[in-house]
């Protein structure tokens, strides 16, 4: 039963990366940064919980504040270039992110062992669900609560003007700004709540799997955070969440038992599918 | 002084191999407003393929399995745009990004499954050859990299600027509508793109391989990355841009290398990127004004 609420377990926190791109999308930018926000949100959260000795609660916020204000650094910046220049500067930038956690070592003696981040072997120990007696389940619960609760907000962004306006500018940027839209705002704000539910999804991800490296957040990860809301489509956030089921869920638990051949068909059908469905798998027709 | 001397022309005659990854980017990009992002995969991948040459003919000298390569690198790449470009509508972008990723992860594993995932021995031609002024060394084998990437590069410049293909290659990437309606096949010219950047990768590859000496699936994706690195720099669509940039990104990486160390190294070349998006976003060679 456990490795069901694990494989549960990472299909929420994957779907909050996905939810962290597709809120950025929505604004047409395409951003590989998403790996970096949630690099700094589980660096800055397990550091809290395990060197600071924190709650998780506060920590989760406050990494989630880390995923924020990088992605506000990153956005005005980053912002002044569009289309695939901003593709490969967010790349750059993730990847420098990558390359400073892999260098990045700050440790402190706690008992008889040292803990913290250690450069490449990265940060262990990252035990505050285990050391408080929460099961396997009640970690899935507290990942579902994030998730259930960011798909509201951004369900609810959809239905309100803000929605009306992030999808304004993602369609046509010219015809947005002259009807008054601040395109600077829209794109930075989209950034800022993407980095921060980026950030929330890296804390969940640091303390549910307690070991984190730099490895946990190369390009690969990036690209399958923007992968699931194109893959699922952009229509509403249920899009991201069935794409990561069928990724996830589909993909790689479902097909464990073709072995190697697995890793073949993925690629495979990632391609297949965008030809069939170049909107998304999930795309409603009028809607 | 010396040390530093050393390192950037050493950086400098492996930077050229970047410059090849570059151009295939920024060509695929002028033609198509598109990023192939399987783009450094498929080099890795031709590569590969010209190692087959060694298990069907057991000592083939190098210079065949760089042909091989070479070729595999041209088919490759007609896969590619077969796969990933030529049925998808031009309207939605992110499916084409998608769809190179997805080429990406397909060409990785393939090579994974076809190796184990082991490291393959490559093969080089002159890595006995040194030359020396006083202190100074120059590898032969880098300098024979050089040498085939710069072959390369006169022959794309050629072909693009001597040709009536290349004229329709440049007409396309200019204006595509006018182009075709001036009889221009549009998506063969774009097909054609993708073979000519395609062999051009495999060469890259086989260079790669040559100097590195092994070959591994894990160099794609940092080669993804630099050879995006480089496009960005040197103005995204210009040939002499890309060639700039790669033989720059390869100085400035192995000095860095020698004063701060591999795993710091590439920190600075995002640094160097992110510089240049500050301060001259449109690269060294700054296209004129346009789309995008």
């Amino acid at each position: 039963m456990d490795f069901y609420f694990g494989l549960i377990q990472l299909i929420g926190v994957h779907t909050l990366l996905g939810l962290s791109a597709y809120i950025v999308l929505l604004t047409g930018q395409v951003s590989l940064a998403q790996a970096a926000f949630y690099a700094i949100g589980a660096y800055v959260s397990g550091m809290l919980t395990v060197l600071a000795e924190w709650h998780i609660v506060p920590a989760l916020a406050v990494g989630g504040l880390a995923g924020a204000a990088a992605a506000c650094a990153v956005g005005f910046p980053a912002l002044r270039v569009k289309g695939l220049m901003l593709v490969i500067a967010t790349l750059a930038f993730g990847e420098g992110v990558r390359i400073f956690f892999f260098n990045f070592d700050y440790q402190i003696a706690k008992g008889d062992i040292k803990v913290g981040p250690l450069g490449g072997e990265g940060f262990r120990q990252i035990r505050f669900f285990p050391e408080n007696g929460w099961t396997t389940f009640d970690v899935m619960l507290f990942i579902w609560l994030f998730v259930v609760l960011v798909m509201a907000l951004l369900w609810w962004f959809d239905r309100s003007r803000y929605g009306a306006v992030l999808r304004a500018v993602g369609e046509d940027e010219v015809a947005a700004q002259s009807v008054g839209v601040n395109l600077t705002a829209v794109k930075v704000s989209a950034m800022t709540v993407g980095g921060a539910i980026a950030g929330i999804a890296g804390c969940l991800y640091a303390h549910y799997t307690t070991h984190i490296e730099h490895a946990s957040f190369n390009v690969l990860v990036a690209t399958f955070a923007i992968a699931y809301p194109i893959v699922g489509g952009l229509q509403s956030v249920f899009g991201t969440l069935a794409a990561v089921v069928f990724v996830q869920g589909f993909l790689v638990e479902g097909l464990r038992e073709l072995g190697d051949w697995r890793n073949l068909l993925f690629g495979a059908l990632i391609v297949l599918a965008m030809n069939l469905r170049p909107q998304g798998l999930f795309w409603r027709r009028g809607a | 002084m010396l040390d530093f001397l050393q390192a950037v022309s050493d950086g400098v005659l492996f930077g050229a191999t970047y410059a090849l990854i570059g151009i295939g980017f920024t060509l695929v990009f002028g033609v198509m407003h598109k990023i192939n992002m399987a783009y450094a995969a498929a080099s890795i991948g031709a590569a590969y393929s010209g190692l087959l040459l060694l298990e069907v003919m057991a000592g083939a000298p190098p210079a065949a399995v760089f042909a091989c390569a070479f070729l595999a690198g041209g088919l490759l790449g007609w896969v590619v745009y077969l796969a990933c470009f030529h049925f998808i509508p031009l309207s939605h972008p992110l499916a084409t990004l998608m769809s190179t990723v997805g080429m990406l992860l397909l060409i990785d594993e393939v090579v994974v499954h076809a190796t184990d995932g082991m490291p393959q021995n490559y093969p080089a031609m002159f890595d006995d050859v040194m030359l020396h002024a006083g202190e100074f060394t120059l590898r032969g084998d880098l300098l024979l990299v050089f040498g085939v990437c710069v072959a390369a590069m006169a022959c794309l410049l050629a072909l693009l600027y001597r040709t009536r293909l290349g004229l329709a290659t440049r007409a396309v990437s200019q204006q595509p509508i006018a182009a075709q309606l001036c009889g221009i096949q549009v998506a063969q010219v774009n097909a054609i793109t993708f073979v000519i950047t395609g062999l051009l990768g495999g060469l890259a590859g086989a260079m790669i391989g040559a100097s590195v000496g092994t070959l591994s699936p894990l160099l794609s994706g940092p080669l993804t990355v630099k050879g995006l690195v480089v496009t960005v720099i040197g103005g995204l669509g210009s040939i002499p841009g890309a060639i700039v940039a790669g033989l720059l990104v390869g100085g400035f990486e192995n000095v860095f290398q020698l004063y701060r160390g591999v795993t710091e190294r590439d920190l600075y070349v995002m640094l160097l990127l992110f510089a240049f998006l500050v301060f001259r976003p449109g690269g060294i060679f700054a296209p004129r004004g346009g789309r995008d």
